[in-house]
C-alpha cells in the first residue's frame, strides 16, 4: 500500500520570479525563507510521486477543449514554455503512469470523468514554487500532474474539489505499490490577471480562508469562498487547488507557513502545510 | 461573453511566429479570423478598454496580448483602471 507522504499547498505567481527585485532586500530575504522552509519540508516528505494539482495557462488547453480536470499519466511530462523560467534547473519531468492510470481508473471507478493526457506540457505552476524554494532537483522522483481549471469559468464547484482530493487519497490508500505519495496544490491566493481590477489583493479573503482551511467541517470554508471568492480576483479561483489538498489531507490539522499581500507582486503570497495522521 | 475567435487570435499569436508578423502588420492577420467589426476596430484602434469592460477575452489571454505587444504590467494595469472608470461626462 501506498503512503501519503504529504500534503503542500503554495502560491506560483511569475511575478515573484520576473519581477523579483520590485520589493525590497528585506522582503524578498523573508519570501525567500518561507519558500525555502517550505521546500525543505515537501523534500523531507521524500516523495516517490508527486501529485501536482495546478491550472493550466493555456499551455495545453484553449477555449476549444477545456477541461475540468485532467490527469497526466505519461512516462514524461515536457518542460514549461515561460521564457522567464529559462533558469530553471529542473530539465526532465517523469511521469508515473501505473499510479496515474491507477488513480484515472479510481475516478472513473468512483463517478468522476477527468481528461487524461500522456503527454502535457507543465507550465510555472507546476515548478515555481519549488524553483523559488531554491531546490537543486524537484522533491519527487515522479510527477503526476492534476490540472483543474480555474483560469477560464464555469470552474469545478468547492464540494468537487475536496472530493477530488478525497479521491486522490483513496488512490493512494489502494495502491499496492510502496510508493511514497505528496499532494501539492500550488496557486492562490488572492490576485487578480488581466482584469479591470488587476494588481487588486485581498488580505481579507485570503485571511479568511487560511483561517477556516484549518477548521475540521467544510461549511464555514465553503460559505465563505462561496460569499468571497469573486471579489478577490480571478487568480483566486486558484484557491479551489488548496480545497484538493485539503481533501487528500483528510482535513488533518493545517498549519500556514507563511502569508502576506505583497502589493509588489500583486498577490497574497500563501505558502502552507496539512499534516495527515 | 466570450469572443472565440477574438481569443482564438489571441492564443495564437503567443503560441506561434505569427505574433512577430502581427506586430509588424496587423490587418494580414486579422483577415485570417472571422472577427465581428466591432472587435477587429478595437483591434485596429487599440481600443483594448472595449475588449476588457465587456469581457469579451479571457483575462490571461488578454494579459498575454498586452506583453506581445510590449506593454509592461504597470502600463497593462493603468490600460485596464481606465477600462473599469466610468466614461468622462457620466
Amino acid at each position: 500500500m501506498a503512503t501519503l507522504a504529504g500534503v503542500f499547498a503554495a502560491s506560483h505567481m511569475p511575478p515573484i520570479v520576473f519581477r523579483w527585485n520590485r520589493v525590497d532586500q528585506a522582503r524578498r530575504d523573508e519570501v525567500t525563507a518561507a519558500y525555502t522552509e517550505w521546500g525543505r519540508r515537501v523534500a523531507a516528505a521524500r516523495a516517490d510521486v508527486l501529485v501536482i494539482v495546478s491550472p493550466d495557462h493555456f499551455v495545453n488547453f484553449f477555449l476549444d477543449n477545456l477541461p475540468s480536470v485532467c490527469i497526466g499519466i505519461g512516462e514524461a511530462h515536457g518542460a514549461p514554455p515561460e521564457t522567464w523560467l529559462k533558469d530553471l534547473p529542473y530539465t526532465t519531468f517523469p511521469g508515473h503512469p501505473p499510479f496515474a492510470e491507477h488513480l484515472a481508473a479510481q475516478a472513473l471507478a468512483a463517478g468522476f470523468e477527468p481528461s487524461l493526457s500522456r503527454r502535457l506540457t507543465l507550465d510555472h505552476g507546476f515548478v515555481l514554487p519549488f524553483f523559488k524554494a531554491g531546490l537543486p532537483a524537484l522533491p519527487g522522483r515522479t510527477i503526476v500532474p492534476f490540472i483543474l481549471n480555474t483560469v477560464e469559468p464555469p470552474y469545478p464547484n468547492f464540494q468537487r474539489c475536496l472530493a477530488w482530493g478525497e479521491l486522490i487519497a483513496q488512490a493512494i490508500a489502494s495502491w499496492p505499490g510502496p510508493e511514497r505519495v505528496a499532494v501539492v496544490a500550488t496557486g492562490g491566493l488572492s490576485h487578480s490577471i488581466g482584469e479591470v481590477t488587476m494588481g487588486a489583493v485581498d488580505p481579507e479573503f485570503d485571511h479568511g480562508v487560511l483561517e477556516r482551511m484549518g477548521a475540521p467541517d467544510d461549511a464555514a470554508l465553503l460559505a465563505f469562498m462561496d460569499r468571497t471568492i469573486d471579489r478577490a480576483g480571478n487568480g483566486a479561483q486558484e484557491t479551489r487547488n488548496w480545497l484538493v489538498a485539503r481533501g487528500a489531507a483528510g482535513r488533518a490539522r493545517f498549519e500556514s507557513l507563511y502569508y502576506r499581500a505583497i502589493p509588489e507582486w500583486y498577490t497574497g503570497l500563501g505558502l502552507a502545510q496539512w499534516h495527515p495522521g | 461573453m466570450r469572443d472565440y475567435w477574438l481569443n482564438k487570435l489571441f492564443y495564437d499569436l503567443t503560441r506561434s511566429s505569427l505574433g512577430a508578423a502581427y506586430k509588424a502588420e496587423r490587418e494580414p492577420v486579422l483577415d485570417r479570423y472571422p472577427l465581428k467589426p466591432e472587435v477587429r476596430r478595437a483591434l485596429v484602434e487599440d481600443d483594448l478598454d472595449f475588449i476588457a469592460r465587456a469581457g469579451l477575452a479571457n483575462p490571461y489571454l488578454l494579459r498575454y496580448y498586452f506583453q506581445l505587444l510590449g506593454y509592461d504590467d504597470e502600463a497593462v494595469m493603468a490600460k485596464l483602471h481606465a477600462a473599469a472608470a466610468p466614461p468622462e461626462g457620466v
